[in-house]
């Protein structure tokens, strides 16, 4: 009975132990989850709080809720904080730091996207990079701050914040490396000189029609750093310059009274019409205009030929301007308004600003039920475009862009081409070569249209890797294999006494008339028919004289014994003009059984030793020897020039790399250029390799968006599935400074990643697809019907209609 | 996902249902009843095919079977017709199938090319295939045949009775030629430049949904046609 008692004991506690236990842990867990959802409830109270306080306070002094821009009648302040004076004499230009900050946060705008370079958020999409052009050494590199390959950093080129700015300030708004920090100011920098180049408010804000983009690009290239500001925004005129003062100059300084002609101090003489009685500057500071954004974002093809030819954005065209979809708020990080786009510092909404986000809003194709999107955008039907084409397409790979032809075009775009500077000098430059549009596949497995060049550079062989080498160095290494058109020009202009009047010389080489240009170079241009026959490799060349679209020979034919009167002292101008250019050789005029040459300051008339000239020839005396005017290696090397976009050869790239090693020994050279790496092999050889530095870069488009009714697949399927599509099977051959038959070539296909194979079958079934859809339709229509007997036969059993339901059968 | 999770359960279960139904049809009719041993015993009886379907040989033989069936059913160059729409629909089925269930990207490439050239074969097949079969599957023609095959048809274990095998042959055929008709038209209407993006997702869906349809149907088709 004991141990019976004891064994219900017994159980009874492992019970109660049991109960106990769980309804302890039952309740610590309650409390636990308790304290920890309050706790959790108390921090979200607070962060809300906190977070409602910091954005009442930005809102504040980032915007009244007005949607006027007020005109901004304020004290203008220079970089010494001290308001400025119009009238007085030897005034600071203005400081927009100081002027602007009062009210909008410096700091803040600096942190902007186009200010910001160093610091981009790391999702922000490629874009079209800097380029580092040298046009007589054929280089063009991409530098840029955003990693990505291909893309040349300004550390890996030894391009310094002073560098950089002095060489891209003309397309710089200011800001960034233009007010480097301390660590940042180099030994070769002249910043106490320049000044900063602060932020240029004005430059986007500013609505005058005396806003000059091409003011501030001569400003920049004088050093006039912080001056520019003040004389693109026409508030005052900025003389002398910066560049030409010593380095030991500094603003305290104050200008130099002994120097009126050359090294001017630059100084500001305000316009005070701009300027109220109180000195306060009036401004109107509106959103940017277009016209500040294309300053420095045109693209035009090269082919167009006027401005009139081109087709602007149809956004454009429709009344909307850049900043309605490139938005910004004081972060001043603008809205690229690419898919997936993050921002970083601004509050905006970035995919509210893409193509979906105004012509699609929230509905489907965005996966949500919303309404359409912003600014009342039409919404695209796209009938007839499976879905695929909205999976693995971008917007602009339909809409936006030149229309693909079997090549990509040859474009220029403000940043790299230098377009939009207006003054006596021509400022567009042929390089960098960039074509578009290229259809490229992403990391995101989408195709984009893109804009393509191939870097082309001299460089150091390391191994594996290629340095670029300064091009300075390059051309101290072999001057005369890069002044090849300008050492030709310097001597057709010398030979201007012979021409006649309003004549002047040019020379014909192969099916090219090469005549001087302004710049101290040659244009070249194709003859329809040239008086020289025979092969190029014969060296023959013919001096012309040109009046317009007159051309005559240069070299006057006359009977040596009594020459005309006057001709005599036109020689003796051009032997001494050459007499400069003559490198240790002696200037000649040989006509018949004659040769003039200059002895002791005057015209001598010599008997030629050997045969009679059949010509009247102008040569150089080497030794005994007649050379001729045009050695081989310039008339061989134009011959090869004349035929392509290219400025230098592979013979010119040969020997240029041959002295580099020569100077250089221990070291190993090559060149860059048309995709391929150009090296010298053990024979002192040009050999052309691969190399993933040769290879090409792109980077999306977006503009010019065409209207839709040029969209690809307007015309149907075929606009790009074909087996001879444009989009797939166009050719992409490297653009490059240098004339070679190597040249990267490849395949739009390729480019996208499709197959060739596949997408030439694929563009063969639509050749077919028409007599596809009427089989597919003849066999929908007859299942469908005969579908729709049954159908009918079996409601009309069903509902007893029909005479053989079951039901008839029992009635009857 | 849904589309891949759905169309896996589905064939899977009307395999399993299929079979399983087999498995019964083999027992005396006394024991055709769902249970417990009954499921045991269908468990061993599938565990018992072991490696078997993955001899050739026995490959050869469905394919012996299937050309036989066919040469009986379809006289004459109709045959081929057969063939053709078998050939086509093992491609389309297994291609389209494949890709939505492994492929996140879909039927792409290549595949998508043979599928779009066996699709119009398919539709081309389906059409003689229809004119020549329809007549047996009308209503009015199913009920006397119905009759003959009252006590050999097919078994439902859930009304514990012998189905007439040719109803379910009806539906089979029916529902395949309505998927069919429903995959031409999807195709169709998604290549006519008058849809737009979301008729062409309703398109796409539709396809995909018919296809999974057409697909049950065959399987219940080769079921109750042809092995039987």
């Amino acid at each position: 009975m004991n141990s019976k008692e004891k064994d219900s004991s017994r159980k009874t506690t492992w019970k109660f132990l049991l109960q106990a236990g769980t309804l302890v842990i039952s309740v610590t867990v309650f409390i636990f989850a308790t304290l920890s959802v309050s706790r959790l409830l108390a921090a979200r109270n607070q962060a809300g709080q906190k977070q409602e306080i910091k954005l009442k306070a930005a809102d504040k002094t980032e915007w009244s809720g007005s949607q006027v821009s007020p005109l901004h009648r304020i004290p203008l302040h220079d970089e010494l904080n001290q308001k400025i004076i119009p009238a007085a004499p030897n005034s600071l230009p203005f400081s927009s730091r100081y002027s602007c900050e009062p009210c909008h946060s410096y700091d803040t705008i600096s942190q902007g996207t186009h200010f910001n370079y160093r610091q981009r958020p790391a999702t922000d999409r490629r874009t079209e990079p800097w380029f580092l052009v040298d046009e007589k050494a054929g280089v063009q590199l991409p530098v840029s701050f955003q990693k990505y390959p291909g893309f040349w950093s300004p550390e890996q080129l030894g391009l310094t914040d002073w560098k950089f700015v002095t060489l891209f300030g003309r397309n710089l708004n200011g800001g960034g490396p233009g007010e480097p920090s301390q660590q940042n100011q180099t030994p070769d920098s002249r910043w106490n000189v320049s000044g900063p180049l602060e932020i240029n408010c004005l430059g986007c804000h500013h609505r005058s029609p005396l806003q000059d983009h091409s003011e501030w690009v001569k400003q920049v290239m004088r050093e006039n750093f912080r001056w520019a500001a003040t004389a693109a925004s026409g508030l005052g005129e900025v003389i002398g310059m910066a560049s030409r003062l010593p380095s030991t100059w500094s603003l305290a300084d104050g200008p130099n009274p002994d120097d009126h002609e050359w090294a001017v101090v630059p100084q500001v003489k305000y316009n005070q019409n701009f300027f109220d009685s109180k000195n306060n500057a009036v401004l109107e500071l509106p959103r940017p205009e277009d016209d500040r954004c294309l300053a420095c974002h045109s693209v035009t093809p090269r082919q167009a030929t006027s401005r009139a030819a081109v087709d602007r954005d149809v956004h454009l065209q429709s009344g909307l301007k850049c900043v309605d979809c490139h938005r910004n708020d004081l972060s001043h990080e603008i809205v690229r308004g690419f898919e997936g786009e993050k921002l970083s510092h601004s509050r905006l909404k970035a995919s509210d600003f893409t193509c979906a986000g105004c012509h699609l809003g929230e509905k489907p194709e965005k996966g949500g039920f919303g309404f359409t999107g912003r600014l009342g955008a039409p919404r695209p039907a796209h009938k007839g475009i499976p879905r695929v084409h909205f999976e693995r397409l971008s917007c602009t790979a339909c809409h936006s862009g030149l229309l693909p032809e079997k090549e990509p075009q040859a474009i220029y775009t403000s940043r790299a081409n230098r377009l939009g500077i207006f003054g006596k000098a021509v400022w567009t430059s042929e390089f960098p070569l960039i074509v578009e549009p290229v259809f490229v596949r992403e990391a995101d497995k989408k195709i984009y249209p893109e804009r393509m060049t191939w870097p082309a550079f001299w460089a150091e062989v390391k191994g594996r890797e290629l340095v670029p080498v300064d091009s300075v160095e390059v051309m101290a290494a072999a001057p005369e294999v890069f002044s090849l058109k300008q050492d030709v020009a310097a001597l057709l202009n010398s030979l201007l006494p012979l021409a006649g009047e309003g004549f002047y010389p040019a020379v014909i080489i192969s099916a090219y008339l090469f005549e001087p240009n302004v710049d101290g170079s040659l244009n070249v241009r194709l003859l329809e028919k040239t008086p020289l026959t025979g092969k190029v490799t014969q060296d023959r060349f013919l001096l012309v004289q040109l009046k317009n679209d007159e051309a005559r020979p240069l070299l006057p034919e006359f009977d040596p014994d009594e020459p005309p009167p006057g001709l005599e002292e036109k020689v003796l101008s051009v032997l001494q003009n050459l007499k400069s250019l003559a490198r240790g050789r002696e200037p000649v005029f040989l006509i018949g059984k004659y040769v003039y040459r200059i002895t002791e300051g005057y015209l001598d008339k010599m008997e030629k030793t050997g045969q009679p000239a059949p010509q009247p020839e102008i040569c150089w005396l080497q030794g005994d020897e007649y050379k001729p005017f045009l050695s081989p290696f310039q008339v061989r090397n134009l011959a090869v020039l004349g035929s392509g976009p290219g400025i230098l050869t592979e013979e010119q790239v040969s020997l240029a790399l041959k002295k580099l090693s020569e100077m250089n020994p221990g070291r190993k050279f090559a060149y860059v250029g048309a995709g391929f790496i150009f090296s010298l092999d053990q024979a002192g050889k040009l050999r052309a390799g691969r190399h993933p530095a040769a290879g090409a870069v792109s980077w999306p488009l977006a503009h010019n968006v065409r209207p839709a009714q040029q969209a690809l697949g307007k015309n149907g399927c075929t606009d790009c599935h074909s087996p001879g599509s444009r989009v797939f099977f166009g050719k992409i051959e490297a653009a490059s400074p240098l004339n070679t038959t190597h040249r990267a070539t490849v395949l739009g296909a390729d480019l996208m990643k499709t197959g060739q194979l596949f997408q030439f079958l694929f563009g063969f079934t639509f050749l077919v697809r028409p007599a596809f859809k009427l089989v597919l339709a003849a066999c929908v229509l007859v299942i469908g019907l005969l579908l729709l007997v049954v159908i009918i036969k079996i409601a009309g059993r069903v509902s007893g209609i029909s005479g053989d339901s079951p039901g008839s059968g029992n009635r009857s | 996902m849904i589309f891949g999770i759905t169309s896996f359960v589905l064939i899977v279960i009307l395999g399993l249902r299929l079979t399983f139904g087999r498995f019964l049809g083999r027992l005396p009719e006394d024991k055709r009843k769902i249970s417990t041993e009954n499921f045991k015993a269908y468990v061993k009886w599938i565990a018992g095919w072991k490696l078997s379907f993955l001899k050739l040989e026995r490959w050869d033989r469905c394919l012996d079977r299937l050309v036989a069936w066919g040469r009986k059913n379809f006289p004459g160059w109709t045959a081929w017709v057969f063939y053709v729409l078998v050939l086509c629909y093992v491609y389309l089925a297994f291609s389209g199938l494949f890709f939505a269930w492994f492929v996140p990207r879909g039927l792409y490439g290549f595949p998508l090319l043979l599928h779009v050239a066996a699709g119009a074969l398919f539709a081309i097949s389906l059409t003689i295939i229809l004119f020549l079969k329809a007549r047996v599957y009308l209503p009015e023609k199913l009920e006397s045949r119905a009759a003959a095959q009252e006590k050999g048809g097919f078994w439902c274990p859930l009304l514990g009775k012998n189905l007439p095998r040719i109803y379910l042959e009806a539906v089979a055929f029916w529902v395949f030629v309505a998927a069919g008709f429903f995959l031409a038209a999807s195709t169709l209407g998604s290549m006519l430049p008058y849809f737009n993006y979301p008729a062409q997702i309703f398109f796409f869906n539709l396809h995909r949904w018919s296809a999974l349809a057409s697909v049950l149907s065959a399987i219940l088709a080769l079921d109750v046609m042809i092995v039987n």
